[in-house]
């Protein structure tokens, strides 16, 4: 005991060392599991065989799934693309607004999260539903169409209601760096002869992309592994990744080729990620 | 309005919501002038220079430049460019990025933004920092890129916001000589913004002096120096005794009263003082000195004022000495007098003393 109070070195290790061990056990202990399984075979009556394979992995890149991949990754591409030219704007107009205001604006940006996710997609299905979906009846009742417009189970609905899940988390790095923005390089920006549409992309838009690209990664990653959206808004028909994987674990006890799928998927992020990295150091070396 | 005017401002007012920022300035600013907005904080003097700049739109009132009126005009269609107080560099481009933008803004020709990004450079002595990043550069070499990103534009007239605020002392004393020299150099127009009196009088041929809104008076560093027009500008410029005193005639003799009965003449009383009001006599610590009583002459010479005072205490500032004195009504008056010692005995605190100084130099303005 008197040893510990003399030693702020052992003081701080021992404070440590719980979120260290909490890291440690109940996020790398699960990873690793996935790790091992994927190159295990799989067991008769589920769960795994205790023999190296890589059969899982080459699986991963049949035509059959990794057509669903690059699906997936398109899927994520959009939403993000959309959710960007949506929520940037959104951003700026918060960061522009009087300071006492966007307190309040960005809260209201995020009374969304107060409900569960499950719950607002499938109020979604209520909304886009073929047949019976309140737009395409409202749109059929006025006599606006004739026939109900494919709104619902295809690539579409997913896409909208990923972008309605993750667009306050776009919005939130981009009004971040936004905020930041120092006024007088406008003025500056101005005073040497630049429009006002030349000093946003000359200025404005460069010394945001950090929380741009901030943005990009928080919605893209979530989007790409998606499968609660593509589940109930695809219908059943359009299939993410992240369906298939969860598949493997709870439809087809295929363990080892589940861990394999989501194994790929985050060395794709991972990528992702980097370039992330690669790209804000270039950017930030300059702000 | 004439021609020669860079800038002419006529009876300009801005309101931000019920604030008066600016009240009712008319000023003009001559061609190849270093002119300067002084005062303190709050004053309007950055509000008037931003209305010129074409941030801030006058409430009311007109601005010209070289005889044209800009109105509405933006920013960004005014032959002005600004320097600003916190330099304003983009932090995402290149020294000589930054000091293309406003060429590359107005299309000029690549080979020649090149040529006068270089010159540029080499005007403010920072060739070598081309390829570099604002944020690598000290404080003083960023002041110097944002006025070289300025004047590379060849304004006609120069806008500077405190722009050697942010440095220290003794970089800020030599970049006033610097500026001043670069001024008569380039023989632009320059409109200088501060709140330091010392760095106006250093470098400007004319000076308005500001507060709350309204120009109190516009001149050469001398005369604003030498001939406040009132308390304000007294105040505000250099150290100042304010004497309270009642005046006895206005003229052609100006006579005036101290609080101890004793009556002096005086240089100039304020317009607008009468005969009987109480005022205020204004004289600097510099144009002073102290008498042994057997020192004044039997007939006084006229126009130099004797009174009768105290030495209370005595402060050593090195080039001079601060004597503080106390007249017969107990009014505190300081004098500066050089440590020059040839043959004289220092004051001593308790003494006797005679003040004394030219009626030149007494000013006396409203209360």
């Amino acid at each position: 005991m008197e040893r510990l109070r003399r030693n702020p070195q052992l003081q701080a290790w021992l404070i440590l060392a719980i979120p260290v061990a909490f890291i440690l056990i109940f996020f790398m202990a699960p990873l690793l599991i996935v790790f091992i399984y994927s190159f295990l075979e799989r067991g008769k009556y589920g769960g795994v065989e205790w023999a190296f394979t890589l059969e899982n992995i080459r699986r991963v890149f049949d035509p059959l799934y990794f057509k669903t991949f690059l699906r997936s990754a398109y899927i994520a591409i959009v939403t993000t693309l959309i959710t960007l030219a949506l929520g940037y704007p959104l951003a700026y107009f918060i960061a522009k607004s009087p300071p006492k205001r966007r307190g309040m604006l960005m809260f209201a940006l995020m009374i969304p999260f107060w409900t569960n996710f499950l719950i607002r997609t499938y109020a979604w299905v209520m909304l886009l539903r073929t047949h019976t979906g309140l737009i395409n009846v409202t749109l059929t009742n006025w006599g606006v169409i004739d026939k109900p417009l494919p709104l619902y189970g295809n690539d579409f609905a997913i896409i909208l209601g990923l972008v309605y899940g993750w667009l306050p988390v776009m919005v939130l790095p981009i009004y971040a760096a936004l905020e930041r923005l120092d006024e007088s390089l406008l003025e500056a920006a101005r005073d040497l002869y630049a429009s006002s549409s030349k000093a946003f992309w000359r200025v404005t838009w460069p010394l945001s992309l950090p929380g741009v690209a901030a943005g990009a990664m928080l919605v893209f990653i979530p989007s790409l592994g998606a499968f609660v959206t593509p589940a109930i808004l695809g219908g059943g028909k359009s299939l993410m990744i992240g369906n298939i994987i969860s598949n493997q674990f709870l439809g087809a006890h295929d363990w080892p080729f589940g861990s394999a799928l989501s194994m790929v998927m985050m060395v794709a992020m991972l990528v992702a990620t980097l370039f992330y990295f690669k790209w804000t150091k270039k950017t930030e070396a300059t702000t | 309005m004439t021609e020669t005017n860079a800038v002419e401002i006529q009876e300009v007012v801005k309101q931000f919501g019920n604030v008066v920022a600016v009240n009712h300035v008319s000023l003009q600013i001559r061609d190849g002038e270093f002119f300067s907005l002084l005062g303190p904080s709050g004053c309007g003097k950055t509000t008037t220079l931003r209305m010129i700049a074409g941030f801030e739109m006058p409430t009311s009132g007109a601005i010209y430049i070289y005889g044209e009126r800009q109105g509405y005009r933006p920013a960004s269609k005014r032959p002005v460019n600004t320097v600003f107080q916190n330099y304003a560099l983009f932090p995402h481009m290149t020294v000589a990025e930054n000091i293309a933008f406003g060429m590359e803004m107005q299309k000029v020709d690549k080979n020649e933004i090149q040529r006068r990004v270089a010159e540029a450079l080499e005007m403010v002595q920072l060739g070598q920092m081309a390829n570099r990043k604002p944020k690598q550069l000290s404080g003083g070499q960023q002041q110097r890129i944002a006025l070289a990103r300025a004047l590379v534009n060849r304004p006609k007239v120069l806008l500077l916001d405190e722009p050697l605020g942010a440095l220290d002392l003794k970089l800020r004393k030599a970049m006033q000589i610097e500026l001043k020299t670069l001024q008569e150099e380039v023989g632009i127009t320059f409109i200088y913004v501060t709140h330091d009196q010392e760095e106006a009088l250093t470098m400007s041929d004319r000076i308005a002096v500001m507060n709350n809104g309204v120009v109190h008076q516009v001149g050469d560093p001398e005369s604003i120096y030498e001939h406040p027009a009132d308390q304000f500008v007294a105040d505000f410029i250099g150290e100042t005794n304010f004497i309270p005193v009642t005046v006895v005639s206005v003229g052609p003799e100006k006579v005036v009263e101290l609080g101890t009965g004793e009556k002096v003449t005086v240089g100039w009383i304020e317009e607008g003082v009468k005969m009987g009001d109480k005022a205020v006599l204004s004289i600097r610590p510099e144009k002073m000195d102290l008498l042994e009583p057997h020192q004044v002459p039997r007939t006084p010479a006229s126009g130099v004022a004797y009174v009768k005072s105290k030495v209370r205490h005595l402060v050593y500032v090195g080039t001079d000495t601060r004597h503080t004195v106390i007249l017969g009504d107990g009014s505190e008056v300081v004098v500066r007098l050089q440590n020059i010692y040839i043959g004289d005995e220092p004051w001593e605190i308790g003494e006797e003393a005679i003040l004394t100084w030219n009626a030149a130099h007494a000013r006396v303005l409203k209360e």
